[in-house]
């Protein structure tokens, strides 16, 4: 559906969000790396740089969701027009709590570089922040794209994150168990995980939306999780899930 | 890609169904008007036709009370069935079909007589009235059902040419009820009226929608959208797309209906 509309004002607004959209998809993405990167160099300035950097994210989401209304009340937009609209806002919701779980990393690097590293756990991080990061690029893509293959893809791949969560929850207990001056550390260091992880999940509804706005429907096979792992209590595998 | 006529008939109730109209052809001369439409329309609902001008969306809800027949060089072919009666067949009297099958046009047509008069004259010719006080009773009746009766009630001998065009066109509505008819036409009902009278003919024909199949042409796709549970979409005499209107305007399967409603050049 690429014919223009009649109105060249409506194809100008709707591209004009979808820039905007894409934007400040480029801008998590820049946070969500030199975030990862700032913990594992304990760079400071790179933290501080990142923390700065989430306002502008939240003001494009004010501004899209601003547009967005604009557009609602003054074309009445349907079909995919109407999806565009409404895909275009949700994934800005997104992307805007990507960009705040990217703040609270740099926010915690700021802590962490005053205490003793621990041992591998800022690259693990690092890695698991680049798998969302790569994910986010491409549900974007998709987005743009209207490729519901990319899409169904992206969402498939939020396993691995889910896993790589797990690894290291049981990797940071094992830390706290150990030596129990690693505590600190290790619970700055498990939030980091868990926000990476619900990256993840944001990235993943932003992938459901570009399913929605390429075919008019919401995906309906439950994406696999694994979260078996940390509901687990030791000594009672058997219990109920 | 869908075929250039949709089957129906999905997820239809056969016992719903009010109009069934099969492989209809509309010939007007050498132009062929309407090709091959097939839609099923059901009571207790409001169907939309929309579609660009010339599209036929008004020549085939005129084939649905012999509309037709009153211009000499239509053709009208296939099957057309009412409660399963074919509405074409010799022994039907367009008369008695058109009292079942209401219509209400464009730009409002009142008699010029009065309020009192617009409504009795179907009921009168009709004898559906056996004395003055019944026929009150139905010009009341028609009048209330109109939405029309709280602002007309003390004025029933004025002119209805003298009411204003919102009113004029609720009356014309009022009656086209008079009649008890089973099924209302309405060939762009409210395009002559401003917003406020537009709100109040289409809440009319939300409550009309309790007691009668009410079929709707309009260009205002918003209109479909508000008071429409059916929507058909007409491109060039064929029948593209026939769905529930929330799916026509969220998720069109034919990519000229989305063209069509999201007002790209298609």
């Amino acid at each position: 559906m690429n014919d223009p509309h009649i109105a060249k004002a409506f194809d100008r607004d709707l591209e004009a969000i979808q820039a905007q959209v894409m934007k400040m998809g480029g801008l998590v993405e820049e946070a969500i790396r030199e975030g990862s990167k700032s913990l594992k160099s304990r760079d400071v300035e790179l933290a501080e740089k990142v923390r700065r950097g989430d306002r502008q994210i939240d003001e494009l989401e004010d501004l899209i969701n601003t547009q967005c209304a604009q557009v609602l009340a003054i074309r009445q937009p349907a079909a995919t027009d109407l999806r565009t609209v409404l895909t275009v806002m949700k994934i800005a919701g997104n992307l805007e709590r990507i960009g705040d779980y990217a703040k609270n990393m740099a926010k915690r690097t700021e802590v962490l570089s005053q205490m003793q590293p621990v041992e591998g756990a800022s690259s693990a991080i690092r890695r698991m922040s680049k798998e969302v990061g790569s994910m986010l690029s491409d549900a974007l893509d998709a987005y743009v794209r209207r490729d519901a293959e990319l899409a169904e893809d992206v969402r498939h791949r939020d396993l691995e994150v889910d896993q790589m969560y797990n690894a290291l929850f049981r990797e940071f207990l094992t830390f706290m168990m150990e030596d129990p001056r690693n505590i600190t550390a290790c619970m700055h260091l498990h939030f980091i995980a868990k926000n990476v992880e619900r990256m993840g999940d944001h990235v993943t509804s932003i992938a459901d939306q570009a399913v929605y706005l390429a075919t008019g429907e919401m995906p309906d096979d439950p994406r696999p999780k694994d979260n078996k792992a940390i509901y687990r209590v030791e000594g009672f595998e058997e219990a109920d899930e | 890609m869908m075929k250039d006529n949709v089957d129906a008939k999905v997820g239809v109730n056969a016992m719903d169904v009010k109009f069934t109209a099969k492989d209809v052809q509309v010939y007007y001369g050498d132009n062929h008007a309407i090709k091959d439409v097939s839609v099923d329309i059901l009571d207790k609902t409001v169907t939309a036709f929309i579609g660009p001008s010339g599209c036929g969306k008004s020549t085939f809800l005129r084939c649905l009370n012999r509309m037709n027949d009153t211009i000499p060089i239509a053709r009208v072919e296939g099957d057309i069935r009412l409660d399963g009666e074919d509405i074409n067949a010799p022994q039907v009297d367009p008369v008695q079909l058109r009292a079942k099958v209401g219509m209400v046009f464009q730009k409002p047509n009142p008699f010029p007589k009065s309020i009192y008069d617009n409504i009795a004259y179907g009921p009168r010719i009709h004898g559906l009235a056996k004395n003055k006080a019944d026929l009150d009773e139905i010009v009341e009746k028609s009048l209330r059902r109109g939405a029309i009766w709280d602002e007309v009630k003390d004025r029933l001998d004025a002119p209805g040419t003298g009411l204003s065009g919102g009113q004029q066109q609720r009356l014309c509505i009022a009656r086209a009820v008079a009649t008890e008819p089973e099924v209302l036409l309405m060939d762009e009902p409210c395009s002559a009226l401003d917003p406020i009278a537009t709100a109040q003919v289409e809440e009319l024909i939300d409550e009309l929608r309790q007691d009668y199949s009410v079929v709707i042409v309009t260009h205002s796709m918003q209109q479909a959208a508000r008071v429409s549970q059916k929507t058909a979409f007409f491109h060039l005499g064929n029948l593209v797309e026939y769905d529930d209107t929330t799916n026509i305007f969220t998720n069109p399967q034919d990519t000229r209906t989305e063209s069509y409603i999201t007002g790209r050049i298609g």
